[in-house]
């Protein structure tokens, strides 16, 4: 999962839902304790009622009790829900409720003064049941063992419980739902610099924009500040160093252009002239090729993609215009966009050189095709109907450490500048016989 | 021709200059951007040859004013750093070729002959108005097959005639395109030289090539040959 929204959704689903389903079940135990502890304190209220309503029997040897004494209206009323009985010692009734209306189970041994309170299913409903065993004296003054027990109907309960399970989920979900959503907006809210800062890198990538511009959370403000001293440095350092690099041609090819003009006018041998030139042309090459290679931006970083259509119709623009004698025709077959992730500079380098010995070594005709294949890998191919070059000389091109010294006038040290500059881009070139009858260049690249 | 050199390297622009004059070609130079745009908007040129690294304005700044002020002379621009970046900015701007230095000055000033033709309409280095043919590579002149013996002088004008054929051309413009400075000349000297022109051309006064035009100029009446 590379998201850290989706991270961030999917942690807080699990354990918003882990704790909602833990705090029902606690809430419930609670509720379902206090509720049953209510009820038993309900019916010990009720046997304490009832005990105040005993008496003696007639005979002075068993107990009964006053219905005109009993506060439970419950008890007096047929069918209420309310039921109460008396045991003796031999589990045999002595009394019951005028309330009750079926059997009930008898009771088993409870210690003397002890409570005991349960659930009890009977006939298919639910009753709760407290036993009190007491004692008490008969005429002869012996204590004689009896049991009270009351039954209440716990349908009700159990309905009322069901409610309430009922509306405390719909509430939990309902609640769960609201603190999910909340957690979403936290999550949006809270990643919202992130996203900005993605929108910013992209403003940068398209040089609309040099650095971080925005406000950032005192949690990320210090990242874009260290960025932007980066890239401000980076910035000022390519600069600096591309500036170094003219200067630094300047200064080497000036003098170097005052001996080519001297060997054109010095009044020497022809052996030593063609010796003056031959090793001046072999300076020039040597610094052009290393200042080309020099200045070449060779790594991709933070860099706008550029459209290699708008980059041949620049080129074609200027080389029509300086090779206009030669009426060369330019045949044209790309899509109406290849966009390749690549300095601007090298990208004109390497298709400014293919396509100057395109114009320079064709005859009439040079082919430009473009295309890009399913698997994103966009092919670019510029054709001549020149005299080509043979094996032998692509190798010296390709090879490199050797090409330098070999090159040739003209095509030598183009093609290594530009097999140079594709190769840091990871861009494959190759040479083939072009169907004009010429050379055929093809670069092929990952397209963007 | 009238050049203008542009270059701040006053060895290489000395050598220039000295390889312009010795074609034949009006120089003049200056050293530094300002001053060279001066030289083009004041005085008439055939051809203009600008350093991209100048002080005081670059030389793109020179291009681009030049054209802005819509002055059509062919530009060729000489440039150390060789990147395509700086060739297609440069010839964006306005310029018409470049050069990257080091250079040679035959390859300098092939590419200074093409450019002043291609400004007058020729495409070849032949340039033909039938009978008379010119070659500006050797500069050799012929009428028909006959070749013809002409001073450095005379194939100056005949060549400015014929490359502006069927224009007319004013002494002054002559002048200032065969000279590097108008004050050396007489004024009667184009006139000498068009008289020799029109016995060497036409010594038996049937072609009348070249048209004198009272207080206008002269013009070269034969028509330009189709180039392929």
């Amino acid at each position: 999962m590379k998201s850290i929204k989706s991270r961030l959704t999917l942690v807080s689903m699990v354990v918003l839902a882990v704790f909602m389903v833990l705090t029902a079940i606690a809430l419930e135990q609670a509720v379902v304790k206090r509720a049953l502890q209510a009820e038993e304190d309900g019916l010990q209220l009720m046997i304490y009622s009832l005990l105040a309503a005993v008496d003696q029997d007639a005979g002075g040897l068993s107990l009964t009790v006053s219905p005109n004494r009993l506060f439970e209206p419950g008890l007096v009323t047929r069918n209420s829900g309310i039921y109460a009985l008396l045991y003796d010692r031999r589990k045999t009734e002595i009394w019951r409720s005028e309330s009750i209306t079926v059997d009930f189970p008898a009771v088993g041994d409870v210690d003397i003064g002890k409570w005991d309170f349960e659930i009890v299913e009977h006939q298919a409903t639910p009753y709760f049941r407290l036993v009190f065993a007491i004692q008490w004296p008969d005429i002869n003054e012996k204590l004689q063992r009896y049991d009270v027990v009351v039954w209440r109907n716990a349908v009700g309960y159990f309905e009322q419980l069901n409610r309430f399970r009922q509306t405390l989920w719909a509430w939990l979900i309902i609640t769960t739902i609201l603190l999910l959503l909340v957690m979403y907006l936290v999550t949006r809210w809270s990643l919202l610099p992130l996203k900005k800062i993605g929108l910013e890198v992209k403003a940068i990538e398209d040089q609309q924009q040099t650095g971080f511009e925005l406000d950032y959370p005192d949690e990320i403000a210090p990242l874009t500040e260290n960025l932007n001293i980066l890239l401000s440095r980076e910035q000022y350092q390519r600069q600096r160093y591309r500036n170094a690099m003219d200067d630094l041609a300047h200064s080497l090819k000036t003098p170097l252009a005052v001996l080519t003009g001297l060997g054109d006018q010095a009044q020497l041998e022809p052996a030593q002239l063609e010796t003056l030139r031959e090793q001046t042309e072999r300076m020039n090459q040597i610094v052009s090729y290393q200042l080309q290679k020099a200045t070449s931006v060779s790594d991709i970083r933070i860099t706008r993609p550029v459209d290699l259509v708008t980059v041949i119709d620049k080129l074609l623009s200027a080389l029509e215009k300086v090779y206009q004698e030669k009426a060369i025709a330019v045949e044209r077959r790309l899509p109406p966009q290849m966009l390749l992730r690549m300095d601007e500079g090298d990208c004109l380098e390497v298709v400014g050189n293919l396509l100057d010995n395109a114009f320079k070594y064709g005859s009439r005709q040079i082919s430009i095709s473009g295309w890009v294949q399913d698997d994103k890998t966009t092919t670019l191919t510029i054709e001549d109907d020149g005299e080509g070059l043979g094996d032998s000389e692509i190798r010296q091109i390709m090879n490199r450490g050797t090409r330098l010294d070999e090159a040739t006038e003209g095509q030598g040290i183009g093609l290594a500048v530009v097999a140079d500059i594709v190769e840091s881009y990871n861009i494959e070139l190759e040479f083939a016989a072009a169907k004009l009858g010429g050379l055929a260049v093809s670069l092929r690249f990952q397209a963007v | 021709m009238r050049a203008i050199v542009i270059e701040d390297d006053i060895d290489i622009q000395q050598q220039i200059v000295e390889r312009l004059k010795t074609e034949g070609f009006a120089v003049d130079a200056a050293d530094n951007g300002d001053e060279g745009l001066y030289l083009v908007q004041e005085y008439p040129a055939d051809v203009a040859i600008v350093d991209l690294g100048l002080p005081k304005m670059s030389g793109l700044e020179v291009i681009n004013r030049i054209r802005d002020q819509g002055i059509k002379v062919p530009i060729l621009i000489l440039t150390a750093r060789g990147r395509w970046q700086d060739k297609v900015e440069g010839l964006d701007a306005g310029a018409d070729d470049y050069l990257v230095k080091p250079f040679h000055h035959e390859e300098m000033m092939a590419r200074i002959r093409v450019l002043i033709r291609r400004a007058s309409g020729w495409a070849d280095s032949r340039i033909v108005c039938s009978p008379v043919s010119l070659d500006t590579t050797t500069q050799r002149t012929y009428v028909d097959d006959r070749e013809l013996e002409l001073t450095a002088y005379e194939y100056k004008v005949l060549e400015y005639l014929m490359l502006h054929a069927g224009e007319v051309i004013s002494k002054t413009v002559l002048t200032e395109h065969l000279y590097d400075d108008e004050s050396d000349n007489d004024s009667n000297v184009i006139e000498v030289f068009i008289r020799r022109l029109r016995q060497k051309l036409d010594p038996e006064e049937s072609l009348k090539p070249i048209e004198t035009l009272r207080g206008r100029g002269y013009r070269f009446t034969l028509e330009r040959a189709e180039q392929t």
